[in-house]
């Protein structure tokens, strides 16, 4: 690109250089303080380099709204675009990611993530803490697993999975209330009920875990090496209602089809606390069948219907 | 006085040639869905010609209703953002045509399930419809899948349904269990229509 642009079009608003066959996005876009659209798709761009240094700290990563490198040749996400908090809309479709950095959750602003036809095997819980983000596409990739976390993405509408290798979600799926869409085709969804997973009987550190924080044993951080100050910050909650306890890595895996009008079953994930716990998803916690749970009237009940008419509209 | 021939080989050379000849096909007691086809795939997309009915949606695809045909058939705009597709559909036992106007749109096509519906239901062939080309179906040749399967590049489609129908049942793939379902449109004669 010329190096005089950001002279001769300092009021420049949008930019489309796709298919131009660019390997780099030079410094010379940095001082056009106006760009909010920035479209690249379909170029050479992925190497080091590609994205100017500095980016996040010039005025066009103040004024960066709509970012497209789809079609490109990233194999990465690439770090200088982290710092972009203003970003509302990022696609890195079709290139040649293997992950999400955790550090996805810098891009405070974001509301559109398009991340379709790469090659991700897993999504970092951090992806969560993106509190503004509504449309998710994570189409045609190799993730195997969905953490629970991302039901915290209070305002998705929209979450894009198919083509995927899943074979069941998180339960915690059904707290999305706001999900319009949800596409799951073309995962190999676990199909029967399976039998009890292993289960690891729990480390004398995680037993010890799991006193100090269900008795509420006061500690300060002066009191315990750090590496044990975090392990204790990392307790999850035990879903059964009549447990109230915690778990850290030793935890019952448990398969539990919510039914869907009768006849499709969602495999959701569940993950207890010891094998005598039961979800609350089930009234008999170790029938050998699994049976509908549409008896009670309970939360469970409700969401799981309400995403019955996400996934069948 | 104009000879009635079983079928003409019609050309739109615009989009508004091509509803004006469609009233006239549709107004005779009978229509030739080879006739229909052939001048779908006749007009070459211009985007100068429907712009205007091509809006966008960013969570999915939207219908876009461009001509009413006196009730004979619908005539409408199909947008397609990265990514987006439709469920497998049935289509109220009307003619479906559908003309690629811009990109492109795989169709997956499957075979109705059976009546017990409790497994997953078969494909029975899936090809990629490029820019111009004009696909056709009904529901003795079965039911279908529309997506647009590229990460890059949105897709527009032109669709023509005769007669008309505003609802239609989508499909479970893995169940083949069926769920009857309102279709609405997103714009019509160019406006937004807001519900």
């Amino acid at each position: 690109l010329p190096a005089g642009l950001s002279q001769w079009f300092p009021a420049l608003e949008v930019l489309d250089v796709s298919g131009t066959g660019l390997a780099e996005l030079g410094a010379e876009l940095l001082a056009l303080p106006q760009l909010h659209t920035l479209l690249a798709k379909n170029n050479r761009l992925g190497g080091p380099g590609s994205l100017p240094k500095g980016l996040a700290e010039a005025p066009l990563g103040r004024s960066l709204r709509v970012l497209n490198l789809s079609g490109n040749r990233f194999a990465e996400v690439p770090p200088a675009l982290l710092g972009l908090r203003g970003l509302q809309s990022l696609s890195l479709g079709g290139n040649r990611l293997h992950g999400i950095p955790p550090d996805i959750q810098e891009l405070r602003s974001l509301e559109f993530l398009y991340l379709g036809g790469n090659f991700i095997t897993s999504i970092p819980p951090e992806l969560a803490n993106l509190p503004s983000l509504s449309y998710l596409v994570l189409c045609d990739n190799k993730i195997q697993s969905i953490p629970p976390q991302l039901a915290q993405l209070h305002s998705l509408r929209s979450l894009s999975l198919h083509n995927n290798l899943l074979t069941y979600l998180p339960r915690e799926i059904l707290n999305l209330v706001h999900l319009e869409e949800l596409s799951l085709r073309g995962n190999p969804l676990v199909v029967r009920f399976v039998r009890d997973l292993t289960y690891n009987p729990p480390s004398l550190q995680e037993l010890a875990g799991r006193t100090i924080k269900t008795r509420n044993v006061p500690y300060a951080p002066s009191d315990l090496p750090e590496n044990l100050v975090r392990y204790l910050s990392l307790a999850s909650n035990c879903p059964n209602p009549k447990c109230g306890g915690v778990y850290f890595d030793s935890c019952v895996r448990q398969i539990k089809f919510v039914d869907f009008c009768g006849k499709y079953r969602l495999p959701l994930m569940h993950y207890l606390c010891s094998p005598e716990c039961s979800s609350p998803c089930s009234s008999a916690s170790q029938s050998s069948t699994s049976q509908s749970e549409s008896d009670s009237e309970d939360e469970a009940s409700v969401a799981a219907r309400r995403m019955q008419k996400v996934l069948l509209g | 006085m104009e000879q009635l021939v079983q079928t003409e080989t019609w050309k739109a050379g615009s989009l508004e040639e091509l509803v004006r000849i469609l009233h006239r096909i549709f107004a005779e007691e009978k229509v030739s869905v080879e006739e229909v086809q052939a001048l779908m795939e006749s007009y070459e997309s211009n985007p100068e010609e429907w712009l205007q009915y091509a809006k966008f949606d960013q969570y999915r695809y939207t219908r876009n209703l461009v001509d009413n045909g006196n009730g004979k058939f619908n005539l409408m705009i199909l947008c397609w953002g990265e990514g987006h597709g439709s469920s497998i559909h049935d289509h109220t036992d009307s003619h479906c045509f559908m003309k690629i106007l811009q990109g492109n749109l795989k169709e997956t096509l499957f075979e109705w399930p059976e009546k017990k519906g409790n497994g997953e239901m078969s494909k029975k062939s899936e090809r990629v419809l490029r820019e111009n080309q004009c696909a056709y179906i009904n529901d003795s040749i079965g039911l279908h899948r529309v997506e647009n399967i590229s990460h890059t590049e949105s897709a527009v489609s032109l669709h023509l349904y005769s007669p008309p129908f505003d609802s239609c049942n989508t499909f479970d793939q893995r169940t083949g269990h069926k769920h009857k379902v309102k279709m609405t449109f997103y714009s019509q004669f160019g406006e937004r229509t807001l519900c």
